[in-house]
């Protein structure tokens, strides 16, 4: 990743009550945040699906369907 | 007119070759093979993944595991289930499931339900395992001994020999019952307490959803269950043997089908005693005067292997008959003959169909549409069906075991077209010729079905990217990132980025 960062805002009350929560899981809310998103985004399955279905698409090509 | 209310019977492990509504000659199954004379029976059932992680999703939703996406596994939070519609129509709803830890809450799977049991506080044993020992002088011994014994393969095989009888031996020593052996509550407990539930139900209608572990490793049946099929012979510490035997990793199948029989008459015995508790059930709803209303309905998540090639149990390292292939019977109110569909029908039309029997409409979100008028006559049309899962996909806990490639059969009439994408190889069987699928048809066989299937998987494919849907399926990660934070230890990707995230920030 770059090292290049950008500002959110979040509610005073929802930073409180996760860096209340973080404390000795993570060292800080930013280090939260970063890690919950990179979590959700992660969609290996969907690489997969595309992959799988190059994977089909070549082999009705191999017998001369397409 | 009275809504009719729905009991959904599914049993772990139990395939569609066992029951003797499917021609099993062992008479295992008496009251369903009875109750199979009023009843809709759809003799080729299909589960549209294997196992219960792979399978369920189908069952209870109506979609296709894969397509939330490799990253996820269960129900997502505030996905459409059976039970969630039923309860939206005013259903009283219910689940009773065996101890089987992918049916539990963790997974989604109490939604819609007023009351939800899964036993998974009682489904463990209090067995031991041998060897108990870590850290002992003999253990420390034992260690020596093995890795000595692993310089040569006679060696080795001598030792894995010794190790099995030491460790019978001692096990032996214990005495337990078959009570005690138990890993999942056997049926009869989960009869009774569903019993209870549906005495306090009142006039309301009901959805009640049981799951039975009766027929899942290890094979501990009750004594009551072998002594009605006549089997006398398996003492608990014979039965404790036989498990451990089946379970033996260091012996191949010629060893091991020694005792395939034994084995067998094993998970024979745990079926009977499901259908000796559901013909309890049937007696119990008479007695509440709710049979003459209930859709009654009996099916599995997934089968068993019995060495059939060279497997044991149902690990998804491939989708054989005798594990996509599960009983389906549907008893409905007023039925009095036999209507049989034996058209190929994936289970990721059950829900809607179930749903339809109890004239209740299906959500958009179901992937699959209700047969139920089909089914009802039985005149299921034929149509390919597909069945799925992450190739090899054992254990789940972790996400790095999921996101692996997928496994895929397409059925169509007597072929088979298997598709492994982890080497990137496409086998067609002709099921009429080759049951067992032990010779795949030569590349240039058939060309024009194979082309066909490949087409049916390409379709399957496209829809499972298209169909996805990202709000659910982004929940039913932050679920198991808050599974990972709260209750156990990050993935080791999960560790890694966040140690990369701290060094940055700290």
């Amino acid at each position: 990743m770059s090292n290049q960062y950008r500002t959110v805002q979040l509610p005073e009350e929802l930073c409180r009550d996760a860096e209340a929560w973080l404390k000795g899981r993570f060292e800080s809310l930013e280090s939260l945040i970063g890690f919950l998103l990179q979590e959700v985004i992660k969609d290996e399955g969907s690489k997969l699906d595309m992959l799988e279905e190059e994977i089909v698409q070549q082999r009705l090509k191999d017998l001369g369907y397409i | 007119m009275k809504r009719r209310s729905l009991i959904l019977i599914t049993v772990d492990c139990l395939r569609a070759d066992h029951v003797g509504l499917q021609g099993y000659a062992r008479p295992i199954t008496p009251f369903l093979d009875s109750l199979s004379r009023n009843s809709a029976v759809v003799s080729n059932a299909i589960v549209a993944g294997a196992p219960t992680y792979f399978s369920f999703p189908a069952i209870m939703a109506s979609r296709y595991s894969l397509t939330l996406g490799r990253e996820a596994i269960g129900i997502a939070p505030g996905e459409p289930t059976i039970a969630t519609v039923l309860k939206g129509s005013g259903y009283a709803t219910a689940a009773f499931l065996a101890g089987n830890p992918y049916l539990s809450a963790r997974y989604g799977y109490d939604q819609g339900f007023d009351e939800f049991q899964d036993f998974l506080a009682s489904a463990v044993s209090g067995v031991k395992t041998f060897p108990p020992q870590t850290g002992s002088r003999m253990s420390g011994l034992n260690r020596r001994f093995e890795a000595i014994s692993r310089h040569t393969k006679l060696t080795s095989l001598l030792y894995d020999e010794l190790y099995f009888r030491y460790c019978q031996r001692k096990s032996a020593a214990e005495n337990l019952t078959l009570d005690q052996l138990r890993r999942y509550p056997a049926a009869d407990l989960l009869i009774d307490k569903a019993s209870s539930w549906l005495t306090g139900v009142q006039e309301q209608p009901f959805f009640l959803w049981i799951h039975l572990m009766d027929p899942h490793h290890p094979y501990y049946p009750p004594k009551e269950a072998l002594e009605s099929l006549g089997i006398t012979s398996v003492s608990a510490r014979r039965a404790r043997y036989l498990n451990s035997y089946w379970n033996r990793g260091d012996i191949g199948p010629n060893r091991l089908r020694q005792h395939k029989e034994e084995v067998v008459a094993l998970y024979d015995a745990g079926i009977h005693w499901v259908d000796k508790q559901l013909a309890r059930l049937a007696s119990i709803l008479q007695e509440l005067q709710r049979w003459d209303e209930t859709v009654f309905v009996v099916t599995a998540d997934h089968g068993e292997e019995f060495l059939e090639r060279e497997e044991r149990y149902h690990s998804p390292t491939g989708l054989p008959e005798p594990l996509i292939h599960v009983p389906l019977l549907i008893r409905a109110p007023g039925s009095s003959s036999a209507k049989i569909s034996s058209s190929p029908f994936s289970m990721i039309h059950l829900a809607p169909t179930l749903l339809e029997a109890v004239g209740t409409q299906d959500p958009v979100s179901f992937q699959g549409r209700s047969c139920w008028k089909e089914i009802s006559v039985g005149q299921l049309p034929a149509a390919p069906v597909i069945t799925e899962c992450a190739d090899g996909s054992n254990g789940t806990q972790q996400v790095e075991d999921r996101t692996k490639p997928r496994l895929l059969a397409v059925r169509d009439g007597d072929l088979k077209l298997v598709i492994r994408f982890s080497n990137q190889s496409d086998s067609l069987y002709d099921l009429k010729n080759d049951p067992e699928e032990r010779s795949p048809l030569p590349v240039d066989a058939c060309k024009r079905d194979r082309v066909r299937l490949l087409q049916i998987a390409r379709e399957h494919l496209r829809r499972s990217t298209s169909r996805r849907d990202p709000a659910l399926a982004v929940r039913a990660r932050v679920r198991e990132i808050r599974r990972a934070l709260d209750l156990g230890p990050l993935t080791a990707t999960a560790q890694e980025d966040h140690a990369v995230e701290t060094a940055r920030h700290g």
